[in-house]
């Protein structure tokens, strides 16, 4: 049945996403829900929550501010914790409830401006749609508002793009980690890495803003290729594999899977797929029933990807890989650990 | 600009008065700091006993969530647990859903769908929908009806309404009375009594079992000690109901309604002349007289014990805990020790014990941990030598940390007995380089013990 789950929880939301890749950015960000959303992004979906303190606040909306719909008081309380915490800015992160009662984004973030003397986005996440829906609005929203300044190339710098906590399954490397000077300066980027796909609508607005190339993560800058490398794991040489990743790092895996024998390698993808990324045969995912029938009718000989999946195949009779994927399990990716 | 934590001393909020609460300890009048605490006590589903995990109180059940996915989304933290495996399954709504009201004519199939996969059929399932729902208005009772003709089966809604944890009937309430509406009536015996508030039992030696006993009561029955569906619905029998948490109250006026099952409602207390005026209290009620001097001794022992030990620890009591922080504040305060910070909401039902604060302690500091200053907090400007409460814990992470929020309920003398133990064993493991607290001397409004 469409939307029945009865082997995996739901995948990380659209709102999680957005949360994710804002985390560090030094704004106020203000999840427009009643307690439940926030409590799911700070205390599942945010791995860095626990160790590094951030402005994430729930709206706390109760069920007269929904029905009345009471933006002003929302927009008085975000003014008076803007007064109380040096904020680069404010986000305002959308959950099912602005979705149903229909909140008037573009005037919320008007009235918030104009109260709270921020600079302020908007990201109009539902709860409905996967995380990186929602991660891809949060960096084209936040880089669309403040990469605005033309600056010299600094050669040698490189963007990276997609590289949250849900993306890569672990804490992004420091390197890799996105600050709000970061997105200040993006136009001195001399190119852009995208690590998922949730990265690749901002890089091509920054090529078409300033010019600046992209390109996507390649095997050898796949952190996840450690996993494939480490001793005891499945002979693949000759293997028919499936790979079922986000769509960059799928295709970072496919290419070493490929170079060390596999016959062929099918990536399958719960999230995005990007016809730039896609290769023929590839798969979008959507219910459980779609992984069964792609695993007991593909003539698959060994399975890469998130342990919990094998759930839903008791039968298959090949090898798997196991590469936590965070977004869909919760588990975060370590040589021999889990979350 | 130097920004800090925002505080109220206890003495100025007592002569504030619950009417004249400042802002910052009211929480909707500001934005929700998502601390750890915030978690537990703002969302629903999120830690502990929230709706997701009292919904399958009853053995044997299983939970369809009938909500968008970010609703789901965290529930493998309980899913992962062994008594939870295989019972939880989703049933994911897209906006579609929304507009048109389809996923309401999908449920009766779901739920035959998720109950023929099971190896074992389900006692009971519980459809748990959220905010979405409530908002659409939906009518889930009528739909769970359609379920049960469909399965044959018990289907039971509960609400996850974060939208409605203020309001008359909060998640947390409503959740229990879900529950207790699939007891049958049966004829009544004497000599049983249910135990009603917690999801969990209370701890094995709890007095009150043997009080009860005492009195000749041959089953007390609470909801966590049900083997399976039958021994539960043997909770029908009872002479009376003891109501532990003020959550389960509607729950037990539903059944001394529907199934003529009177209520008696007792507190949670840590201090030890309350709990013994309470149980004189609930003997009168009772018509008999409940002997309780060898545990009265016994929890006086365990709190000298620790006083030995410690005698002038300073504490931070937090909200996340077993108790109500502002009254173990002031239990703590009478027995002697400090205690420099709560981290507390306060309520009109827990404001008599901020007064009684106010007269110990009145410069103990008054935090609300969904304040957003709270993103300020900094431990070095109220250094203490003992963090109660998994909050607590969180915001002193140098101090000996004791969480206090095991599922197991402390309760009555036995409560306190356990907690002085607790305390006393954290201390000993934790590194003391001097029983005496450095920070003990700036403590102001020392307690009448």
């Amino acid at each position: 049945m469409r939307g029945l789950r009865k082997y995996l929880t739901p995948f990380a939301p659209d709102q999680s996403g957005a949360v994710s890749v804002l985390f560090e950015l030094g704004g106020i960000v203000v999840i427009c829900d009643a307690g439940g959303c926030t409590g799911n992004i700070c205390g599942f979906d945010e791995p860095r929550w626990r160790t590094q303190r951030s402005a994430v606040f729930s709206a706390g909306l109760r069920d007269m501010d929904a029905i009345l719909g009471r933006d002003d008081k929302l927009v008085d309380e975000l003014a008076d914790a803007a007064s109380k915490i040096d904020a680069n800015f404010a986000a305002i992160v959308g959950t099912p409830v602005p979705s149903v009662i229909g909140t008037d984004y573009r005037a919320l973030r008007r009235m918030s401006e104009r109260r709270a003397s921020l600079p302020t986005i908007t990201v109009d996440t539902t709860g409905m749609e996967l995380y990186d829906v929602g991660a891809s609005k949060a960096y084209s929203a936040i880089f669309d508002r403040f990469a605005t300044e033309c600056l010299p190339v600094d050669s040698g710098h490189v963007g990276v793009l997609g590289a949250n906590p849900l993306d890569l399954s672990c804490i992004p490397p420091a390197s890799w980690s996105l600050s709000f000077d970061d997105v200040v300066r993006a136009s001195a980027a001399e190119k852009n890495l995208v690590v998922a796909p949730s990265g690749l609508a901002t890089a091509k607005l920054l090529r078409e803003r300033f010019g600046t190339p992209y390109e996507f993560l390649r095997a050898e800058e796949c952190p996840q290729i450690l996993l494939l490398r480490a001793p005891g794991r499945p002979p693949v040489a000759g293997a028919r594999v499936l790979v079922v990743q986000q769509q960059v790092m799928a295709n970072a895996l496919r290419d070493e899977l490929l170079a060390v024998g596999a016959e062929s390698v099918t990536c399958a993808t719960w999230f995005m797929l990007e016809d730039e990324l896609a290769q023929p045969g590839d798969v979008r995912l959507r219910e459980e029933d779609d992984f069964e029938e792609l695993v007991y009718g593909g003539g698959f000989d060994v399975l890469v990807g998130d342990p919990t999946l094998w759930r839903i195949v008791p039968r298959f009779e090949g090898a798997t890989i196991d590469v936590p994927q965070f977004a869909v399990s919760g588990s975060l990716f370590s040589i021999g650990g889990e979350r | 600009m130097t920004y800090a934590a925002r505080f109220f001393e206890a003495a100025e909020l007592a002569e504030r008065g619950i009417d004249n609460l400042p802002d910052e300890l009211v929480s909707n009048r500001h934005l929700i700091y998502s601390s750890p605490a915030t978690l537990a006590f703002n969302s629903p589903g999120a830690e502990g006993f929230g709706v997701k995990r009292a919904g399958l109180a009853i053995p044997g059940s299983v939970m369809l969530l009938v909500a968008p996915g970010c609703c789901g989304r965290n529930t493998s933290l309980v899913s992962d647990m062994p008594a939870y495996r295989d019972r939880f399954f989703y049933l994911n709504m897209d906006e579609t859903d929304i507009v048109t009201g389809r996923h309401l004519r999908k449920i009766p199939k779901a739920v035959e769908e998720v109950v023929g996969c099971l190896k074992t059929r389900p006692s009971l399932v519980m459809i748990c929908i959220t905010c979405v729902d409530a908002l659409l208005g939906t009518d889930m009772e009528r739909v769970c009806r359609r379920a049960e003709e469909r399965v044959g089966l018990p289907v039971r809604p509960c609400y996850m309404y974060a939208l409605t944890r203020e309001g008359r009937r909060p998640p947390m309430v409503h959740v229990r009375q879900s529950l207790y509406s699939l007891l049958d009536a049966r004829p009544k015996r004497a000599s049983s009594v249910n135990v009603l508030g917690f999801f969990a039992p209370l701890v094995d030696d709890c007095e009150l079992y043997d009080y009860l006993r005492g009195i000749g009561v041959k089953a007390i029955r609470e909801v966590s000690r049900c083997a399976d569906f039958d021994e539960f619905q043997h909770m029908a029998e009872a002479n009376f109901n003891l109501v532990l948490h003020p959550e389960a109250r509607f729950a037990a006026a539903d059944l001394q309604e529907r199934l003529a099952i009177p209520s008696i409602e007792l507190t949670r207390l840590y201090q030890l002349d309350r709990i013994r005026r309470q149980y004189q209290a609930l003997g009168q009620v009772l018509g008999v007289t409940f002997d309780d001097e060898v545990d009265y001794a016994a929890a006086e022992a365990a709190i000298e014990s620790f006083r030995d030990l410690m005698p002038a620890a300073s504490f931070a009591v937090g909200e996340c805990l077993n108790a109500d922080p502002f009254e173990l504040a002031v239990a703590l305060t009478r027995y002697g020790f400090g205690v420099r910070e709560v981290f507390g909401t306060i309520q009109s039902e827990n404001f008599v014990f901020v007064r009684r604060l106010a007269e110990l302690s009145p410069h103990t500091r008054v935090y609300s941990n969904m304040e957003p200053t709270m993103i300020h907090y900094d431990a070095h400007d109220c250094p203490v030598r003992i963090a109660l409460g998994k909050d607590a814990c969180w915001y002193h992470p140098e101090a000996i940390g004791l969480a206090w929020n095991s599922d197991v309920q402390p309760y009555g003398y036995a409560g306190v007995c356990r907690l002085f133990e607790a305390l006393a064993a954290a201390v000993s493991q934790g590194e003391i380089a001097d029983a005496t607290d450095p920070t003990r001397d700036q403590e102001d409004g020392r307690a009448d013990a």
